[in-house]
């Protein structure tokens, strides 16, 4: 099984309490107003919150330390938007694992039954609907009507499938931004398809919740399904699903015979090899949000098993040598390319990027059950963005953006947020 | 009128088949982190069933669960779904009991409860299958009992109830207080809501222990587990070749006589 409480004990117990989970590293600090990296300890400033915090907790519960589970530590527990800030933190300095801990908590606590109760529902809607919206299954195809694109669930062969994802099938306002991608797809001369009302969800949330057992079913399935297409490649427009495509499925041991690749990947991709030009302006000061599962947690993770030793009294010496992911392979460069690209848009970026970016705050069901955090965090990342001036913020995850501009409207700010396919069907 | 039903928290039938262990020393199936207990699948047609019933001519329904670590969570769903209350016999002392030693503390609960027209039961749990809690149920209370259920009704004193056979169905009528069983074809549990749950928060959950019943010693366990395993399952393929299809056909029909299938 991939979530295991109990492969994390050295990383639990090695965890000094130095609270350097909390913020970006130093070296990456710009300014006072804009150093903390965790939503969850920025806004309820009590350790537990934090990724120490969280791995203490997560030591107690291995070792059976906890007598009652109540509803104040399960709200404590899924208060956070797994969004790995504090993962990337933590190894700047050190190669503790954070975040997988705090999955593997999660992971154990639904194991005993013990979950929010608005999780049952998403769960529930996951295992009828196979999405997390609690939306018919039979809908899901919808929003293609009308495009004449290939439906891979009716026999039809394609190299590429385009998976949609949950909120951009079923939320009329980013089922456009669908539409639009495949529009663009087939003006480049993609040979695309869609699975229609076969598509299904790509299981992240279950798996950031901690139901692992639904996840696996999800993956498995999604990986047999395109094997059996025969596709080359899988797109997605869905952050949260490009990043459990690349970073969790490859560990369930199937052979997967496609590449995975993100909206902004591919787009980048067409654009440089001259399949899509621009030919419109777009002026106006811009800047980038990266989406936490498109940047850092888009790494495949490499679970690591072995032997550690101690040396010098301190230093832990492994063997084998552990994979460490730090956050630096995301996909940061391709989005920023394109935006960059586009005639007339004067690109500038946050404080907090990339790796050490701030997360939007929807992440991890904490919008579907928590939205108060969910829009103060959000309401952070719009006042960053207006710091650096920004007149538009643009992003390439449907969360960050329904969450952007929900709590753009509810500050009343004039900030306009994009996705990042709206950005370039716009300047075409 | 006050309904009781039995609802058991069971590991979850649907959990991916790659996950799915068992512990052949414990003679256990080992819960993999992340998939929560469900509750059985035919508890919740029980729970419907009586929840129909309390929709048509009003009742009091309370849902009875007995273990030894009840998750919270996973059987306040039935408060959710409209149960009026929800009672854990929680104990140590109730771990892996067999279905006969089960059904004595269930009467337990149901003689302390008191007043009670009727109990529903699932047909059979989804782990074990055994389908004998009911009976045993109805034989310790001394209340009638009938078995898989598509359809009760309640009139006059008496409950009619449609059971499943073979061939369709038939009505059997009994008088109350009795046990039912129910099955899937009586319909799935309501959906919950999210209002549904938060009021779910307010409505009472007692917890009783062994001591807290007017418990008679449990009986030793009636079946002894020898063994548990996962079935080995193994395909082979073999091609019959022949000059004509008919040849094949024939030495397909050899092959399957010399295995015993024919």
């Amino acid at each position: 099984m991939i979530l295991e409480l109990k492969d994390y004990l050295d990383d639990m117990k090695r965890c000094a309490r130095c609270s350097l989970c909390k913020w970006p590293p130093l070296a990456q600090m710009k300014s006072w107003r804009f150093s903390n990296n965790c939503p969850s300890i920025a806004r309820y400033n009590f350790h537990t919150y934090s990724g120490g915090g969280r791995m203490a907790l997560g030591l107690a519960l291995a070792e059976g330390r906890l007598d009652t589970i109540t509803d104040e530590l399960l709200n404590i527990v899924y208060r956070c938007t797994a969004c790995g800030a504090c993962d990337s933190s933590c190894k700047y300095n050190a190669e503790l694992e954070v975040l997988w801990p705090i999955y593997s908590t999660r992971a154990h606590l639904a194991g005993m039954g013990y979950f929010l109760p608005e999780h049952s529902m998403i769960i529930d809607s996951l295992r009828k609907e196979d999405n997390t919206l609690m939306k018919p299954k039979a809908d899901r195809g919808k929003w293609a009507e009308g495009l004449g694109v290939k439906d891979l669930s009716k026999g039809e062969k394609a190299e590429v499938v385009y998976h949609a994802g949950c909120l951009y099938c079923y939320d009329p306002e980013l089922s456009a931004i669908a539409r639009d991608t495949v529009l663009l797809l087939k003006q480049a001369g993609v040979d695309v398809g869609i699975r229609g009302s076969q598509e299904t969800c790509c299981g992240s949330t279950a798996f950031q919740l901690g139901f692992q057992g639904e996840f696996i079913k999800f993956a498995e399935s999604n990986i047999d399904d395109w094997n059996a297409a025969g596709v080359a490649r899988v797109v997605t427009s869905c952050a949260c699903g490009f990043g459990i495509m690349k970073s969790v499925y490859p560990l369930l041991g199937r052979q997967m015979k496609f590449e995975v690749l993100h909206i902004t990947q591919y787009l980048d991709e067409l654009l440089k090899q001259g399949k899509l030009r621009f030919s419109r302006s777009f002026p106006a000061r811009v800047t980038y949000h990266d989406p936490c599962n498109l940047g850092r947690k888009s790494e495949t993770y490499v679970p690591w098993k072995g032997t550690e030793k101690k040396v010098l009294g301190q230093f832990i010496l492994r063997e084998p040598e552990k994979a460490v992911s730090r956050g630096w392979n995301g996909v940061y460069e391709p989005p920023r390319d394109i935006i960059r690209s586009v005639p007339g848009i004067q690109f500038v970026e946050m404080e907090r990027i990339m790796e050490y970016s701030w997360c939007c705050g929807a992440g991890s069901g904490v919008k579907q059950t928590m939205n108060d955090l969910a829009l103060w965090t959000a309401s952070e990342r719009i006042a960053e963005a207006k710091s650096v001036g920004g007149e538009a913020i643009v992003t390439a995850c449907a969360w960050c953006e329904q969450n952007l501009k929900e709590a753009v409207r509810q500050t009343g700010g004039n900030l306009m947020v994009y996705d990042i396919v709206e950005l370039v069907r716009q300047a075409l | 009128m006050q309904i009781v039903v039995c609802v058991k928290q069971v590991v979850d039938p649907e959990m991916p088949h790659s996950a799915f262990r068992v512990d052949p020393e414990q003679k256990r199936v080992v819960p993999p982190p992340g998939t929560p207990p469900v509750l059985s699948p035919f508890d919740q047609n029980a729970l419907e069933a009586a929840l129909q019933i309390r929709d048509r001519l009003g009742a009091k329904v309370i849902a009875v669960s007995m273990g030894s670590s009840l998750a919270r969570p996973v059987l306040s769903r039935t408060l959710a779904a409209g149960a009026d209350e929800l009672i854990l016999l929680e104990d140590p002392s109730f771990r892996d009991l067999d279905s006969f030693a089960a059904a004595g503390v269930l009467a337990a609960a149901v003689r302390k409860i008191g007043e009670v027209d009727m109990v529903f039961t699932g047909r059979q749990s989804s782990d074990w299958d055994s389908g004998i809690t009911g009976c045993v149920l109805a034989e310790e209370l001394g209340f009638p009992c009938i078995t898989v259920a598509s359809k009760v009704e309640i009139a006059d004193g008496q409950v009619r109830v449609e059971r499943v056979i073979a061939d369709g169905f038939e009505v059997v009528e009994a008088p109350l207080p009795c046990v039912v069983t129910i099955d899937s074809a009586l319909g799935e549990l309501r959906q919950v809501t999210l209002q549904a749950l938060s009021a779910a928060r307010k409505k009472p959950l007692r917890l009783w222990k062994a001591a807290d019943l007017d418990l008679p010693p449990l009986p030793p366990p009636r079946c002894e587990l020898l063994d548990l395993f996962v079935p080995k399952r193994e395909t082979n393929c073999e091609f019959m070749d022949g000059d004509t299809p008919g040849a094949a056909a024939a030495r397909l029909a050899e092959r399957l006589r010399e295995e015993g299938l024919l």
